[in-house]
């Protein structure tokens, strides 16, 4: 065990040395893989921020019933005991949202009041939100929209909006987005790859010399191959840790835009880095990717070296 | 220690012509044998094939009871352990100082780095290069060079040494050095093949193999 460490120190050490010999090379390699990773490494960010924001989102779908504006207010709600028979079998929550509430939750939610208050009278309706719970499969979704038609034919009753359906769009677009990330990913893991791949192969000839003497004293494959493989992972180590923090550079002036926009929407939503442990796993797949091109040259061209 | 067993080697770039033809000979324990023949006569071959580095296209080579031939490839580094070798162009490497070069043979057996440098500095102080472990090859002449090499074949304590003309291209004093130092190691007991044209070093050989067109042409017995 001790001449194994002892072995991988100096793998190590060697693949230090070769750093230390060459380090503008070095630099400009981890430059390159480094922009390679940081596309991938911003979208990873994005979603990890936009993923919590979704998921707080209820996909239960919620319906809203506006009534007509000249509705009078015993009829609005005398109709709540017919949504209840027409919900039947399902559990909803129903609330009776009176046009003076809808309007002091938009002043309140707005911050247009200034513009609210030269409108005079109340432009609102009385309405109705009513809020499903278990409506998770297509089939189930079907009812919702069977529900809403038949509330559109109650008196009084204007417009029935169903609310679940741009969740679910977003939803969908943060699925295509993830199934886009994890492809950007993939094409830019083999350009990672293909880097290192090089960078090793330029290394393995310098060393050509090296390497024959080595073999003749009695190196083994593993003995040879390793300084390689250590310089490889330590290239996708260091390129990981520059893409990671240039995306956290990032996010300074983009938060600074964000701010403004969501203080509209009375949001502080701001991005943030990843958490160390989401950073770890994104240093060991660089650092992973470094050792796999690293591989593939070593096989590729020690093979050639008699 | 060697035996060498009808062997033949053809290089699969040569048109007919055979590097070795049908060789057969015998080298025992702790003895030293000159290698001698002309420039293309087989020597270098020969030597390859007991360090595995050519592989005979027909017959056997049996290296401390092990055919050369059919050892796999993962068992080759653990032979050369045991083999001490030394080229007529040294192969030092220029970007370290000597007593790293001298080192190497222990670090790749995944021997403790104080270990090493202790036994690589008394290999160095054997062939009277110790003052200069910190120099660099470039910093050297041929002949110290030549030490050099020798320190490095000799610090694994091997129990073959395979010196493939270790005294081209050094002026005679150079070159008494070199195979003083290797009469040296031969003398506590390391069997020595030393390939070699210069004729005034066989006159004092006790054996001598002779080489021409890849055929034994004297000594093997």
């Amino acid at each position: 065990m001790n001449t194994w460490f002892r072995q991988h120190r100096f793998a190590l050490g060697a693949a230090l040395s070769h750093v230390r010999k060459a380090p503008g090379s070095f630099l400009f390699n981890v430059l390159v893989v480094a922009v390679a990773l940081t596309l991938p490494f911003a979208g990873v960010t994005l979603l990890d921020n936009v993923r919590p924001l979704s998921e707080e989102l209820s996909v239960d779908p919620e319906i809203s019933l506006f009534l007509k504006a000249d509705t009078p207010r015993d009829q609005a709600q005398a109709l709540a005991p017919q949504l209840q028979r027409i919900l039947h079998g399902s559990h909803a929550k129903v609330s009776f949202v009176p046009r003076e509430q809808a309007l002091a939750n938009l002043k309140e939610k707005s911050g247009l009041t200034d513009v609210i208050a030269t409108l005079g009278d109340n432009p609102l309706p009385d309405s109705y939100v009513m809020k499903l719970e278990g409506f998770a499969s297509g089939a189930e979704a079907a009812r919702v929209d069977d529900i809403a038609e038949q509330m559109r034919a109650l008196p009084g009753v204007d417009t029935v909006q169903v609310d679940s359906a741009w969740v679910k769009r977003l939803a969908a677009l943060l699925g295509v987005l993830r199934l886009a990330l994890l492809l950007l990913a993939i094409t830019l893991g083999v350009v990672v790859i293909a880097v290192v791949f090089n960078t090793i192969r330029l290394q393995v000839l310098t060393q050509r010399e090296e390497i024959a003497v080595s073999k003749l004293l009695g190196a083994t494959d593993n003995f040879i191959h390793r300084p390689f493989y250590y310089t490889g992972a330590l290239l996708g180590l260091c390129a990981g840790a520059v893409a990671l923090g240039a995306v956290a550079l990032a996010l300074r002036p983009l938060n600074t835009a964000i701010a403004e926009f969501a203080r509209l929407y009375a949001s502080e939503f701001q991005l943030a880095t990843l958490p160390p442990l989401g950073m770890a796993a994104l240093l060991a797949i660089s650092a992973g990717l470094g050792l796999a091109g690293a591989m593939l040259s070593v096989q590729r061209h020690l093979a050639r070296l008699k | 220690m060697i035996e060498f067993q009808s062997v033949s080697k053809k290089y699969s770039d040569s048109a007919d012509t055979l590097a070795l033809a049908d060789v057969s000979l015998n080298i025992a324990k702790g003895e030293l044998v000159y290698l001698a023949g002309p420039s293309g006569a087989g020597k270098s071959t020969l030597m390859k094939m007991v360090a595995a580095i050519e592989r005979p296209t027909s017959g056997r080579v049996i290296v401390n009871g092990q055919d050369v031939g059919r050892i796999r490839k993962a068992g080759i580094p653990f032979l050369r352990r045991n083999l001490g070798l030394i080229f007529q162009n040294q192969r030092l490497l220029n970007d370290r100082h000597l007593l790293a070069n001298v080192m190497l043979p222990l670090i790749v057996t995944g021997a403790p780095k104080a270990q090493a440098e202790q036994r690589a500095r008394a290999a160095l102080d054997k062939v009277g290069l110790l003052d200069r472990a910190l120099a660099l090859p470039m910093a050297l002449s041929g002949g110290e060079q030549q030490r050099v090499a020798i320190a490095r074949a000799i610090v694994n304590r091997p129990q073959i040494i395979l010196a493939d003309e270790p005294t081209a291209n050094l002026d005679r004093a150079a070159a008494d050095k070199v195979i003083d130092a290797l009469h040296a190691f031969h003398s506590v007991g390391v069997t020595c093949v030393i390939s070699t044209h210069d004729e005034q070093i066989l006159d004092s050989a006790a054996r001598v193999i002779r080489l021409e067109h890849g055929q034994v042409a004297g000594g093997a017995a």
